[in-house]
Parts: structure tokens; C-alpha cells; sequence
């Protein structure tokens, strides 16, 4: 039981000593490597995850002549998880999270601005423990940012659970920020990203049952969680300028 | 796809004459700076997955870079029925701490190519191969006569393959299992595998001995000959103009059980030599400089036929425009080049010492 | 040794250890706004930081107002939202002014071809009536043959028989040196080679330093085309730095006899303008080139800009710690000679 429901209400700690309303700890760099446009790592708690981004360069173009295709690359890599699995590209639920976040940045990004190009986006992930998705957004906006690829804003994603099951059926039970695996494996989530820390969401996804009078909630944690997230991320991008600048004027 | 990706980089006729010239002459003049015998720097790191047996990641100066993660689980043997039967347990007992094969698994994964695309294949061919050349490494995962570790080594190249990838990924490979460690075994003899789950307690898959030689993982090095010059640690530029390409597989064997006699010979490490493959260097497929007395862009007359073109061309001085190297590997060549990452004081001894300064965790 | 092993970089980029949980009132940004009408409330609660655009070291991030006043032009890097006058970043970066063009200059950012630019380029495919040149750009640029002097001199018309000869001028794999003569609607640019400054490369070596902007790479500059006086014997090496990042480094070939007539210059040199064939280049030279290659390509990975200065200086710098420490491979400037170098240009500075 990842979350004992008898001790989480008499002191209202998760079991990894977490409140409600807290994130696990982000860390992030970006241009890890340069040999590549842009590139970045994000750790979320024990989700670690590594984006590349290479282009917008020469070719495609195919969907829409006007514009920039993103085309999406996710590995998972084998020892990732708890168990040594292998998953293949052709996984239905890499493939569900390819296009999430393919459509996601096609609509923040400007690729009006470089037509007949394609921006490629290659994420590996390295160690998963929940908010997978969230962790892949994240990283490929730090990524972009860093190709200076123009944007409209951030796309920070976290994701928000509920603390007790939907079979329970309690409606009181409490939002909770920033699931990990075990938290996932057993209560309702879902994964939301907003653009620039505002109340627009651009990707709202939710796998589990959940009683309707629940989801208000929930989606107000996650919302303020990608709040957080930007803010956090923000200053990744702030202090890596600092260093850029200062190292530039020899 | 992005155009650097391609696996033939497009390098223009006279860039090409140019790096061949530079590189055949004595001592050869690299379009870096380095020495022959010299290699990039490159950044390594360990021990960064805690999920993982063991776990390593290493830069190049070129910008690539890989990771290697390898776990390993407890998998039952199969059971042997081959001649068990009739002959007793005699087999059975010549069978004792043997390892199979297939008990490693071996993945290269390298972006924006599919799992079964030639290259990855044929990488984790030439890895396995180096690995498993003695068949002392699989007798590492024998754990009783009933169960086994199973290892799966996970090998992927986070950036786009812009030079041959192999001697990143041998040798963060080789910190990967260098650092690799089980739980130790608490229970005995063929029972079921029963673990201590203190990790401390932990023995590595390539144990320490106290003197300073131990058992290693193989190292695969990239070696390349232009024109009778040996240079490690090729860049991508320099592959292009490379006469021959060597994959050599080198592994070391722990002195102590040979006792003092190796070391009277004076030799600091037991190198052995593993697997030797050639690779198709891309200087193959580049196309040939049109010398200008052909080229009626530049005053020359061109041939009125294909036959007389070449006629022409094969009378020209040799080396006032590129040409495709042509014809095989001189076996004197190949036996200079792995000679020279052998020998005493060279290039292999040299790659051990210095992997040995990576901070073991 | 032959190899040298190095630790990660201390993590410089890493962040210090934080809570979770920011304090409302962030330290680093306090709130001077200054007069030129900033709009100090972004669109989320706290920590809105005001845009301060009057110092140009400060970054702006995407999604960050520059400026509510209308007074201003957006130029690249920024957007203005829906239905307002707010002028809105859309990459990291600092801010630039020209005259009332608001523009943000990204930190890193593929090349972005503007007229005039010289470029170093690598055709790619070669077409009926004209090259699709590499230099780095989102998409690839065009070289027309109309575009390029034809052998014989200028005035020469073109006929058909360029058309099938074009694989003679420019094949796939040659490298060349062009200016951008215009940009098409898709930002592609096209190119020229009309001067005699301008054609086909050889005697050197090639480089690419990615990216540009605020930080390290190739930025414009005065001059992009300088020549080195070399040590030890290499006499005059040529440099070309192609505003997309992409470096030429040569032997300098003394240009046909001075003071001959105009036109008997196009001739002469018109017949070594299309070679592939290099000329005599000694070992000294060739020593000098892969310094000056190895001295780039260490700017680069210490973030510097990549210009005739910093460039000449370093060299200096790396000829003086090479002459201290003989031998093979002395010009390697990857390890630890590269720190010294670096150390000797920060001191002279």
C-alpha cells in the first residue's frame, strides 16, 4: 500500500515524507552536449530523463510546407525500471506519449517561422519513478529553449493524484502533487502541463477512474504544480545565460 | 533525418588530399595537434544509476556520448538433459561453474536507428564478441548448478553516431562492468539463491584483488593506418583517409594465479589479445579528385572517354589529388598495428592505466 | 600518458540545493524598473520579474514581457500576445536595439542567413541549373550557375554547355566561400560567388563551431577573412571565418602577379578558381594550420567568441606554451596544455 491511508490522516505524510503540495526535488541542466542544437537533463525525484534536440535542419516538411515538422524520438532505456524490460518503439504507450508531446510543442512553438526544416527531439529516458510524462515535457522545453528554438512560453508539466482510490469512493480525500511510481501504481492520477505557469492548460491526460467531483481538485494541484515546475526551470535557464555570457567575453 | 548523421561524411577532394598528406608524413600531422599514440580527452563518470548493477557514462571531446547500464537478475538454469542420462553425473560435474553464452544479453541502441539496422547489430556483435572470447566471463555469473545471473548490458549512444561509435561504447562499457556488483550469496550449494540484502555487503562481478592486477573487462581501441603511419583514437576526418581500420579487443588476465614467474618478466600487466576485426574504412567509398590538367573548368582537357580518364589518371604523380585508397590490408600492417597496442608500454597498457584512475565509485 | 581521463565538470550547471517550495519574493531580480514604460506584471502570480531592457547582460526567457510600450517594433525573438501591445520573448537570450526594433538574441541558435553574409558552404546535391550548398541553416541555400564567375573572365555568357558541365565547377563535397546575395520567403538563402574573393577551397582544413549568439561561436564581425603571420616557419596561413559558424583555414596563395592588367587577372585566375588539386604545402605550414585549427576549436569549448581577436591572441598564446614544451603532440591543446593556453590569454587580457 503506497499510501496508508490510516497514518497518511493522522500526519499527513506520504510515505516518502512528503505533503500534499509538495514536488520531489527537480534538478536540471541543459546544454550537456554540445555537440548537439540543444540538449538538456531533468531529474524528478528518481525520474531522470535526457533530451537532445537537433535541428531545425534541411528536410521534411512533409505534413505542412509552411511550417516546421517535430518529429519525436523516445527510448526508454531497459534498466530504467524496476525489472530489466526492454521496450520497444513500437510500445502503444511510447507511442501515445510521442504524440502528446509532438502536438504539444507544435502548437507552442513558432515552426511557422522555418518552413521545409524539422526539428528533431530525442528523449532518452534513464531511470523511472512517476510523472514520466511530466518529466519528458519538462525536459524537452529546456532542450528547445537551449536550441533557441522561439516559443511561446514554457510548457511545464507535474502531475496530481488523489489519496485514496476510486473504488473507496471518498470525497473528501485529498489532491495530491507529483506522484511517484508506487503512488501511480495505486491511486487515480493525472498528468497536466500548462504554457508559461498560467492557467492554460495544453496537455491534460488521465488514464484512471475518478469520481468527477474529485478531478476539480486534482487539476487545481497540477496546475499549480507546473507553476512551481516554471519557476524552477526558469532559473535553470536564467543561471545557464549567466554562465554563457560571462564565459563569452573571455 | 539530420544530414550529419550520415554515416559517410561529404569531405571535398582537396580536403581529403590534404588530411592524407598531412598524416602520411613523418611524424604524421594531425589535424588536431596530437600524436600518434594520443587521445582525445574524455570525460567519464560511474555509478550514476542507483537502479543498476552498475552503471557508467562517458564524453568525447567530439561531443558523443554514452551510457551503459547493466543489471542482472537470478534465472534458473536449464536443465541439461543431454547426456545426464546414460553417462551419470560425470558430465554434469565437468559442467560445474560453467557459464553459457546466452546468459548475457547485450543491447546497442543508437538514435534515430532501428534495433535490427546493420549497425547497432553489428556493434553488439563485435562487443559480445570481445566478451565472451575466453568464456571466462560468462563463469563469472554461475551462481549454483540449478540458477544463474542473467546480465543484461544496455548500451546506448545518447548522440547522433558522428564518428564509428565503437571505442566509446567498449569503453564505457568496460567502467559499466568494472563497477558491477551482485548481492552476495548467502545461501549454499544448489539451494534456491538466497541473497544478504545489505548492499555493502555486495561483491563486485570483476573482484579487487589487492595487488594492483585484477581481472578486466576486454577494451575495444580503434586503430587506423595511412600510409604506413599507426594513429589511435581516429576522429571522423581522419577515418576518412584511412587505409586501415582495426577494431582490436584487448583484455587482462589477474597475475596471481601464475605466481612470480610473470612478474621476474618485468611486465606490468598480462594484456591478451581478444578479437581482431578489420572495418571497411569509409576512405573507400569517397569520390576522386579531378587533377586539373582533366578538369576544362580549370584550363585542363577532359577525356573524351571513361577508359582514357583513367588511363590519365593512373599515369598522374601520385598524391597531387586524392585518390581512393584501393586494395587490401597488408598482413605485416595488421600485425604492426595490433604489435602496437600490445607491446609493452603501449597503447593498451596505457588505456588500462588510465581507466584504472576513474574513480571506482 | 596517451589518455587522459577527466571528472565531470564540478556541476557548475547544476543547481544548489532548493526547497520545493519558492519563497513568494524571489532575491535576485529587486524592482527597478526603469523609465522606458516596462510592464512590470507578468501574467503569473509572483516572482514576476520585471524585464529590465536597458542592461544588456540581463537574460530574458520565453514568455517574459520585454515591453507594453507601443513605441516599439518587434524584431526576431519576440511575439506580441493576442490583442495587446506587449512585446513578449520567445527564446533566452538578451535583449538588442536598433533604432526602435525590439529584438531578443538567443544565447545559442542555428545560423539565420542575412544578406551580405559571408559564408563557408558544402554543396550537397548538385541540380541541372544550380548547387544546394550546407552552411548550417535551418534549410539548405541555393547557388545558382548564374551566380558564380565562369572560367574564361567575367563577361563570358553562360551557355548550355555549363549547364552540363556544372559537375566541373562545383561537385557534392566541395567547399566554397560565398556571399548571401538574397533570402527567399522561406528563409532559405541564395548565394553568390562573383568576386574573385569568393570560389572553391582548398590548401586547408575545414571546421565547424556550432551555434551563435550571445556566448561562444562565430559572431559579425569587421573583419571575417584575415590572414595569420605564422611561427616556426609556416609563413602565411589564411583564415575564413563563414558568419554560419563554419571555418576555413589555409596556406595564403599569393594572388596572381600585382600589377598586371584587370583582365589578365580574372584569367589567371580563373583557371585555378575551380581546382581540387592542392598546391605544395610544407610540413612547417601544415604544423601552423592544425595549431591555429586546434586553437578554434579550444575558444569553442571554452565557450569563447570565436573572432580575429580572441583567436590571435590565443594563438600566441599557444605558440609560446608549444615552444616551452617540445615534442609530439605539442599541439594538442585538448588536455592539460589547452588550460595553460587559456591561462596565458586570460592574463594578457
Amino acid at each position: 500500500m503506497p499510501l496508508d491511508t490510516s497514518s497518511y490522516s493522522l500526519a499527513l505524510l506520504r510515505l516518502d515524507g512528503r505533503r500534499w503540495n509538495e514536488l520531489r526535488r527537480i534538478t536540471a541542466q541543459i546544454s550537456t552536449m554540445p555537440s548537439a542544437d540543444g540538449s538538456s537533463y531533468l531529474e524528478m525525484g528518481n525520474t531522470k530523463v535526457l533530451c537532445t534536440v537537433t535541428g531545425p535542419c534541411e528536410g521534411g516538411g512533409t505534413r505542412d510546407r509552411d511550417r516546421a515538422d517535430i518529429r519525436v524520438e523516445l527510448a526508454i532505456a531497459g534498466f530504467s525500471g524496476v525489472d530489466r524490460k526492454r521496450v520497444g518503439r513500437g510500445d502503444k504507450r511510447v507511442s501515445e506519449m510521442v504524440s502528446t508531446i509532438q502536438s504539444t510543442f507544435a502548437s507552442t512553438l513558432f515552426t511557422n517561422l522555418y518552413p521545409q526544416s524539422t526539428i528533431h527531439i530525442s528523449l532518452h529516458v534513464l531511470s523511472q519513478d512517476g510523472s514520466l510524462l511530466a518529466a519528458l515535457l519538462n525536459a524537452s522545453t529546456l532542450a528547445l529553449i537551449d536550441a533557441g528554438i522561439p516559443m511561446r512560453d514554457y510548457i511545464t508539466a507535474s502531475t496530481a493524484g488523489s489519496t485514496s482510490s476510486y473504488s473507496s469512493n471518498d470525497e473528501s480525500a485529498d489532491p495530491l502533487l507529483d506522484l511517484n511510481t508506487s503512488e501511480e501504481q495505486e491511486l487515480p492520477f493525472l498528468t497536466v502541463a500548462t504554457l508559461g505557469g498560467s492557467d492554460q492548460v495544453s496537455v491534460l491526460v488521465m488514464e484512471t477512474r475518478v469520481q468527477a467531483g474529485r478531478l476539480e481538485g486534482m487539476l487545481a494541484v497540477g496546475v499549480d504544480g507546473c507553476k512551481q515546475v516554471r519557476e524552477i526551470l526558469d532559473d535553470v535557464v536564467r543561471e545557464h545565460g549567466k554562465e554563457v555570457l560571462k564565459s563569452g567575453r573571455l | 533525418m539530420p544530414s550529419s548523421m550520415s554515416q559517410q561524411i561529404l569531405l571535398s577532394p582537396a580536403e581529403l588530399s590534404y588530411l592524407h598528406t598531412s598524416l602520411s608524413s613523418s611524424p604524421p600531422i594531425r589535424p588536431d595537434g596530437r600524436s600518434s599514440t594520443q587521445f582525445r580527452p574524455l570525460i567519464a563518470e560511474t555509478d550514476i544509476l542507483p537502479g543498476t548493477n552498475g552503471s557508467a557514462r562517458i564524453c568525447f571531446a567530439d561531443g558523443t556520448e554514452a551510457i551503459v547500464g547493466v543489471k542482472a537478475e537470478v534465472e534458473k538454469s536449464r536443465a541439461r538433459y543431454t547426456h545426464a542420462d546414460e553417462d551419470g553425473e560425470g558430465i554434469v560435474e565437468e559442467d560445474e561453474g560453467r557459464g553459457l553464452n546466452e546468459w548475457v544479453e547485450l543491447c546497442v541502441e543508437i538514435p534515430g536507428m532501428r534495433d535490427d539496422d546493420s549497425m547497432p547489430v553489428f556493434l553488439a556483435a563485435m562487443m559480445s564478441e570481445a566478451l565472451l572470447a575466453d568464456g571466462e566471463f560468462t563463469r563469472r555469473l554461475y551462481i549454483n548448478r540449478r540458477f544463474h545471473w542473467k546480465l543484461y548490458l544496455d548500451i546506448l549512444l545518447l548522440s547522433q553516431p558522428s564518428s564509428y561509435p565503437l571505442p566509446l561504447l567498449s569503453l564505457t562499457t568496460h567502467l559499466a562492468l568494472l563497477l558491477t556488483k551482485f548481492p552476495r550469496l548467502k545461501s549454499e550449494k544448489d539451494e534456491d539463491p538466497l541473497f544478504d540484502d545489505d548492499w555493502d555487503a555486495s561483491v563486485f562481478l570483476y573482484p579487487r584483488s589487492s595487488t594492483k592486477s585484477f581481472d578486466r573487462p576486454p577494451v575495444t581501441l580503434l586503430v587506423m593506418s595511412v600510409n604506413g603511419n599507426i594513429m589511435f583514437d581516429p576522429s571522423k576526418e581522419e577515418l576518412s583517409v584511412a587505409e586501415v581500420v582495426l577494431a582490436v579487443s584487448v583484455g587482462e588476465r589477474s597475475r596471481s594465479e601464475e605466481g612470480d614467474m610473470v612478474i621476474d618478466s618485468g611486465k606490468t600487466r598480462d594484456l591478451r589479445l581478444l578479437a581482431v576485426r578489420t572495418i571497411d574504412p569509409p576512405s573507400r567509398l569517397t569520390h576522386p579528385g579531378v587533377p586539373n590538367a582533366l578538369n576544362t573548368a580549370t584550363g585542363g582537357s577532359a577525356a573524351d572517354t571513361s577508359e582514357k580518364a583513367s588511363g590519365q589518371r593512373e599515369t598522374m604523380a601520385e598524391g597531387s589529388v586524392w585518390q581512393p585508397p584501393r586494395g587490401g590490408a597488408k598482413r605485416h600492417q595488421i600485425a604492426a598495428m595490433i604489435q602496437k597496442v600490445l607491446e609493452q608500454g603501449g597503447v593498451a597498457e596505457e588505456v588500462m592505466a588510465g581507466l584504472d584512475g576513474v574513480d571506482l565509485g | 600518458m596517451a589518455i587522459t581521463i577527466l571528472a565531470p565538470a564540478p556541476a557548475a550547471a547544476a543547481l544548489p540545493p532548493r526547497d520545493h517550495v519558492r519563497d513568494s519574493n524571489d532575491d535576485d531580480d529587486s524592482d527597478n524598473s526603469d523609465n522606458g514604460g516596462v510592464n512590470l506584471q507578468g501574467d503569473f502570480d509572483k516572482g514576476s520579474r520585471p524585464a529590465k531592457r536597458a542592461r544588456h547582460t540581463d537574460i530574458i526567457t520565453p514568455g517574459e514581457t520585454v515591453t507594453d510600450d507601443s513605441q516599439w517594433m518587434r524584431g526576431h525573438g519576440t511575439y506580441i500576445a493576442p490583442a495587446s501591445t506587449e512585446i513578449i520573448a520567445t527564446v533566452a537570450g538578451t535583449v538588442q536595439k536598433t533604432n526602435k526594433l525590439l529584438s531578443v538574441r538567443p544565447l545559442r541558435a542555428r545560423y539565420t542567413p542575412e544578406i551580405g553574409d559571408l559564408v563557408v558552404g558544402r554543396i550537397v546535391e548538385v541540380q541541372s541549373k544550380r548547387w544546394r550548398v550546407d552552411v548550417g541553416a535551418p534549410v539548405f541555400a541555393g547557388l545558382p550557375l548564374s551566380a558564380i564567375n565562369l572560367p574564361g573572365g567575367i563577361l563570358r555568357k553562360r551557355t548550355e554547355t555549363d549547364e552540363l558541365q556544372i559537375r566541373t565547377f562545383f561537385s557534392e563535397g566541395d567547399l566554397l566561400v560565398a556571399e548571401v546575395q538574397s533570402l527567399h520567403q522561406d528563409g532559405s538563402a541564395s548565394l553568390h560567388t562573383r568576386s574573385l574573393k569568393f570560389g572553391k577551397l582548398r590548401n586547408g582544413i575545414f571546421m565547424s563551431v556550432s551555434g551563435m549568439g550571445g556566448g561562444g561561436g562565430v559572431v559579425r564581425a569587421k573583419r571575417q577573412v584575415w590572414m595569420i603571420h605564422t611561427a616556426g616557419g609556416g609563413g602565411e596561413v589564411d583564415v575564413i571565418l563563414g558568419v554560419n559558424g563554419y571555418i576555413w583555414i589555409s596556406k595564403h596563395i599569393e594572388a596572381a602577379g600585382g600589377d598586371t592588367a584587370i583582365t589578365r587577372i580574372e584569367e589567371k585566375i580563373s583557371s585555378t578558381v575551380y581546382s581540387s588539386q592542392n598546391d605544395e604545402i610544407s610540413v612547417e605550414t601544415r604544423t601552423e594550420i592544425a595549431r591555429i585549427g586546434s586553437v578554434i576549436q579550444l575558444l569553442v569549448q571554452e565557450g569563447v567568441k570565436i573572432e580575429e581577436e580572441t583567436i590571435s591572441k590565443a594563438y600566441e598564446a599557444a605558440v609560446g606554451v608549444a615552444s616551452l614544451n617540445q615534442g609530439e603532440g605539442s599541439g594538442y591543446l585538448g588536455g592539460e596544455l589547452g588550460r595553460i593556453v587559456m591561462a596565458d590569454v586570460g592574463k594578457s587580457s
